[in-house]
């Protein structure tokens, strides 16, 4: 590319304008007198001359056409052979909403299996999202009626894919309609479908596509429900928009009016669409005969019209989609048309609250029992009527689809708590994804600054999970998916009463030693730990482990879990050789062949993390490489669970003082890290701070600066002003202050720092002592050293709660606190401290050279002072044989 | 990039709006980059419009609280930015696949490309009008609001408040210039 002047553009067309529109010959007079000897001048505004006549560049093409030509691309198609994980592509098996199917060959195993692979993923990270979603939806749900997941990766371009269960059938309706089958047949299938989703409504996943031709029959007429493909609420949104063009028309037959009308999508919406599934099945046609409709009217007809009731549908004359309808007697169509009606009532909350108790009702019918639904009395349907308009209820029912479908990912299974972090950073970032979707219903209400905050979600989820008052099993999974959300979140009160409730409602209707009771017990003890209050965590987790210990097999991976989940209690409140133990018989008891890769991983890391707590950075750092070769097998090499594993290894360097080593374990990280979630992440967030601190830490301030900014607003935003992942940014910050010479500034971010980690985890963690510390040593550098050295002792006593004497910690606030000592002239007490540090940080199995360093020197000024000789030279000597300090 | 304008922005406070052009433009682009993918599913014989793709992601962020504030040409003016963005990363990608970029486990096939150069013009004019904007800003706009974003020259001439003779001006010129850096670099 050319250089160019501002000047000399301005000279050349100048002339080019006045030259332009000229004849030919007149052109070359002119730029000739104008140019002179300027032979350059003229060439280029010849050039413009010529480009002027012409009309070929790219600049002349319509850009839609140059739009077509980058972005309609072939199709990416992978050809037959290509290998993902073990599988081997045999066939295209057809295109879903996002992906492509594909089946494959398992070599090993002689068995096939379908793979998905998303389309388009660089398009866009919210499809990419909701491609994990659907995976993480299918590993969550088991259950024979859902497809099963096998395995998932993604391909070097980024491209993720899975590989689930390969379905031979039929969908629902052909099935019914080519066997000629019988109500009762039909409505076994039903249920069979309604039993698939409940199960994903336990799990808190709405499916909101539910239709015939995504339930499929096998030849042995067992049930299947596929496409967990989420985005469907914003489907039908694109549907809405796209008719307006006339891209595309989409017929809207299964949807729920508040589907269509953009909000309050919940549990009630698969009620909806099961309600009209079981329409289709007993009137042989769909409530609303969509087919010659604009898609305008087909909206308003969902959103307006009530249907035909079954009995009346199913009398009219046969059409071209219409399935066969059974044989069904005058009585039963006045039960089915209630049951039908109830489950597909245009509010809400006039519906089933439940699919359970559409089921109940099912089975009512069955049994020739009377229903729970009621009609809608004369009065309520001509106020209706009167109404007009179908109008969204208000507020609360809003947000629980944005609940509900994150907590797909929320680990409620101690598996997953291992990678808390992960899965909490693909929910928050799901949970906005679903709120801009929310809010394109266009709540005004609700501005945007606030709508964002991912806590006023969570506090409506919690709202819409109380009304599920008939509900109780329901409300106490929600209960505690919410509960553990909160936790997370660190909202530590509201996420007690949650899972407190969930606790009392699975006593109330499970026995009392039931492993539904155990689990809310390992979740509430999870809790207990994260509010400091270590006694009852244990035994909340001791004693629900024990429940499964006797109800389960010993093999049972639920015992494992909560086995390590009792290890991270104990690493909590710093007992870790316990903890240690504990999870070396969590990863023993998963060393049989039925055990989860993934939860091994967990239990080792958890491990790793004890013994780098303990300060045995030798061992974490082994088991973490285990972890980390592990990890890439099971997730591939560019996982985020690969990046927290290089994280933890990068810590490891840092504590021994390697920055330089700590700073590429760091950068390793932050590349997968930033491509997996994207620049302004608070993931990437939390990587660039452990990758600052090493900058820092090799002194390069000026580079750590703007990336602590960023990260701290990035936090900020996404956790708001009082989060842990917050005050490590502040931390962070508050050191480059402090070397800076920027006092106050380091103080007020040490300050903000402490008060962050007491109010998150109240006032006993060794994370407060590591704030107050930092905060010590500002006053130190100010010489308030009577200041600092009462903090320091507070430190200390701190730690004494919640370490391990021989503490890493512990060794570096009594080297910083006999620098106080030494401060004030103090030298035989500041000898002391220093010294105790001294020899502290020399046991340890990878001593801190900094540390060892800091320590040392004020031991030698001591001495000095104290008029030792001889002790001074000796660690003099020490130090410069590096005392064993590897560096 | 340089700044997007800030001609409509909201009023309340600098760092207000901002935050709130961020806020838009980042929906924005999302928006075009679903819109895109969806058409190119949903419609294979589809024509890609991209004023059509503005349009409609208007018609959708509208309603948004985020965008809703905005003013339509403000929003398009932003829209003609993203619209830029989307293009000019698909021939980043195509680009690259033509070299080989992101070879390994699996082979994705590239047969049926009807314009092989299409997308390595997009990246020179991306080049050009960046060199463009170093000299002459306003040039730049307009080409990328005429462009990209399908304003017409009244349109634009509202949009970058001169008149629309200038405009005119700008972009003959402008065209010229590009036009010449694009032949002179395929």
């Amino acid at each position: 590319m050319r250089q160019m002047d501002a000047a000399r553009w301005e000279r050349v067309q100048d002339l080019f304008h006045r030259v332009a529109d000229l004849a030919k010959s007149e052109q070359l007079r002119i730029l000739r007198e104008e140019c002179g000897a300027d032979m350059k001048l003229h060439d280029e505004v010849m050039a413009l001359l010529v480009e002027d006549a012409r009309a070929d560049s790219l600049l002349d093409r319509p850009v839609a056409n140059i739009a077509d030509a980058v972005l309609n691309a072939p199709d990416a198609g992978v050809r037959a052979g290509a290998r993902f994980g073990a599988y081997t592509i045999r066939r295209k098996l057809g295109e879903g909403g996002m992906g492509v199917v594909y089946l494959a060959d398992r070599v090993d195993l002689g068995s096939v299996a379908a793979i998905k692979v998303l389309r388009d993923a660089w398009l866009s990270p919210g499809l990419r999202e909701r491609f994990a979603f659907e995976q993480r939806a299918l590993a969550q749900l088991n259950h024979p009626s859902i497809a099963t997941l096998f395995d998932a990766g993604t391909l070097p371009d980024g491209t993720p894919w899975f590989v689930m269960e390969y379905v031979e059938g039929v969908s629902l309706t052909s099935w019914c309609a080519s066997r000629a089958s019988t109500l009762q047949q039909r409505l076994r299938l039903f249920r069979e479908v309604c039993a698939a989703v409940i199960h994903a409504h336990r799990h808190a996943i709405i499916h909101r596509d539910l239709k015939p031709s995504n339930v499929l029959v096998t030849e042995d007429g067992s049930v299947k429900l596929l496409d967990f493909g989420i985005a469907k609420q914003l489907d039908v949104l694109d549907d809405a928009t796209r008719t307006r063009t006339g891209l595309r028309l989409m017929t809207p037959a299964y949807a729920a009016p508040e589907q269509i009308a953009g909000t309050h999508v919940g549990l009630h919406t698969d009620v909806y669409s099961l309600g009209v599934i079981l329409y289709e099945l007993i009137a042989g046609r769909l409530p609303f005969d969509l087919s010659d409709r604009t898609p305008g009217q087909a909206e308003a007809i969902v959103l307006e019209s009530d249907p035909l009731r079954p009995s009346q549908a199913a009398r009219l004359p046969a059409h071209g989609d219409s399935v066969p309808a059974p044989a069904v007697t005058r009585d039963e169509w006045k039960e089915l048309d209630v049951l039908c009606l109830t489950a597909m009532h245009k509010e809400p909350g006039r519906r089933y609250p439940s699919v359970e108790a559409l089921v109940r009702d099912v089975d009512h019918f069955v049994r020739g029992e009377p229903l729970e639904a009621q009609p809608d009395s004369a009065r309520y349907r001509v106020s209706r009527f009167a109404r007009r308009h179908w109008r969204p209820l208000a507020g609360t029912a809003a947000a629980l689809v944005a609940v509900i479908a994150l907590t797909a990912f929320y680990a409620l299974r101690l598996a997953d708590a291992r990678n808390a972090a992960v899965a909490e950073a693909e929910r928050t970032q799901q949970i906005q994804g679903f709120l801009m979707n929310l809010f394109q219903g266009g709540d005004e209400a609700v501005g945007p600054a606030d709508s964002l905050r991912v806590i006023t979600l969570i506090d409506r989820g919690a709202q819409e999970a109380a009304r599920l008052d008939g509900e109780p099993e329901v409300q106490a999974a929600l209960h505690e998916t919410l509960g553990s959300i909160y936790q997370k979140l660190g909202k530590q009160e509201r996420a007690d009463t949650l899972l407190e409730s969930a606790l009392r409602q699975r006593q109330a209707i499970f026995d009392p030693q039931h492993p539904e009771i155990a689990r809310s017990m390992v979740a509430l003890g999870l809790l207990r730990a994260d509010q400091a209050r270590y006694d009852e965590a244990e035994r909340f987790i001791r004693d629900g482990l024990g429940y499964l210990k006797q109800r389960l097999p010993p093999t049972d991976a639920r015992i494992a879990r909560a086995t390590t989940a009792l290890g991270v209690v104990l690493q909590n409140r710093g007992e870790y050789a316990k903890s240690i133990a504990v999870l070396q018989d969590a990863v023993r008891a998963q060393s049989g062949p039925a055990r989860s890769r993934a939860d091994l991983s967990a239990s080792l890391t958890e491990l790793a993390n004890s013994y780098f707590y303990s300060g045995n950075y030798t061992a974490s750092d082994s088991l973490n490489r285990i972890v980390l070769a592990l990890d890439r097998e099971i997730f591939g090499a560019r996982h985020p669970h690969v990046a927290d594993d290089l994280i933890n290894l990068g810590a490891i360097q840092f504590e021994a003082g390697h920055y330089a080593e700590a700073e590429r374990y760091d950068r390793e990280a932050l590349d997968i890290i930033s491509s997996f979630y994207g620049a302004d992440h608070q993931e990437t967030a939390s990587a660039l701070v452990m990758l600052a601190r090493a900058i820092v830490s090799q002194g390069r301030l000026d580079e750590a600066t703007p990336i602590l900014r960023q990260v701290l607003a990035t936090q900020e935003r996404v956790y708001g002003k009082s989060h842990p992942r917050v005050a490590s940014a502040l931390n962070e910050l508050g050191r480059v202050a402090q070397r800076q010479g920027r006092l106050d500034e380091a103080e007020a971010d040490f300050r903000r720092m402490a008060d962050i980690y007491r109010n998150v985890y109240e006032d006993k963690h060794y994370l407060i002592g590591i704030a107050l510390s930092n905060l010590a040593g500002v006053y130190a550098e100010r010489r308030e050293f009577v200041r600092a050295e009462r903090m320091f002792r507070d430190v200390l006593r701190r730690y004494s709660e919640t370490l391990e004497p021989d503490h890493l910690y512990v060794g570096i606030a009594h080297a910083r606190l006999g620098r106080a000592l030494l401060g004030q002239r103090r030298f035989a007490e500041g000898e002391r401290e220093s010294r105790v540090a001294y020899d502290l940080l020399l046991k340890l199995p990878s001593p801190p050279a900094p540390w060892v360093q800091f320590a040392g020197t004020d031991l030698v000024a001591a001495y000095d002072s104290l008029q030792r000789p001889a002790d001074a030279a000796r660690i003099r000597a020490e130090m410069a044989e590096g005392a064993g300090i590897r560096r | 990039m340089g700044h997007p304008d800030r001609t409509n922005a909201p009023s309340d406070g600098e760092a207000n709006a901002r935050e709130n052009l961020d806020v838009i433009f980042s929906a924005t682009y999302e928006e075009l980059r679903r819109l895109a993918a969806s058409v190119r599913r949903s419609d294979p014989e589809a024509t890609l419009s991209p004023t059509a793709l503005v349009n409609e992601a208007w018609l959708k962020l509208s309603a948004t609280p985020q965008v809703g504030y905005a003013s339509h040409p403000h929003f398009r003016r932003i829209a003609a930015r993203a619209m830029r963005q989307v293009l000019i990363e698909a021939a980043r990608r195509r680009n690259a696949s033509k070299r080989g970029g992101g070879a390994a486990m699996v082979t994705f096939t590239d047969s049926n490309d009807a314009i092989p150069s299409t997308a390595a013009e997009l990246l020179a004019l991306n080049d050009a009008l960046e060199v463009l904007a170093q000299v002459n800003p306003r040039q730049a706009m307009v080409v990328e609001s005429r462009f990209f974003g399908g304003f017409d020259v009244a349109e634009t001439a509202e949009l970058l408040r001169v008149s629309e003779a200038t405009i005119l001006r700008d972009w003959r010129a402008a065209r010229a210039w590009l036009a010449r850096e694009l032949r002179a670099t395929s």
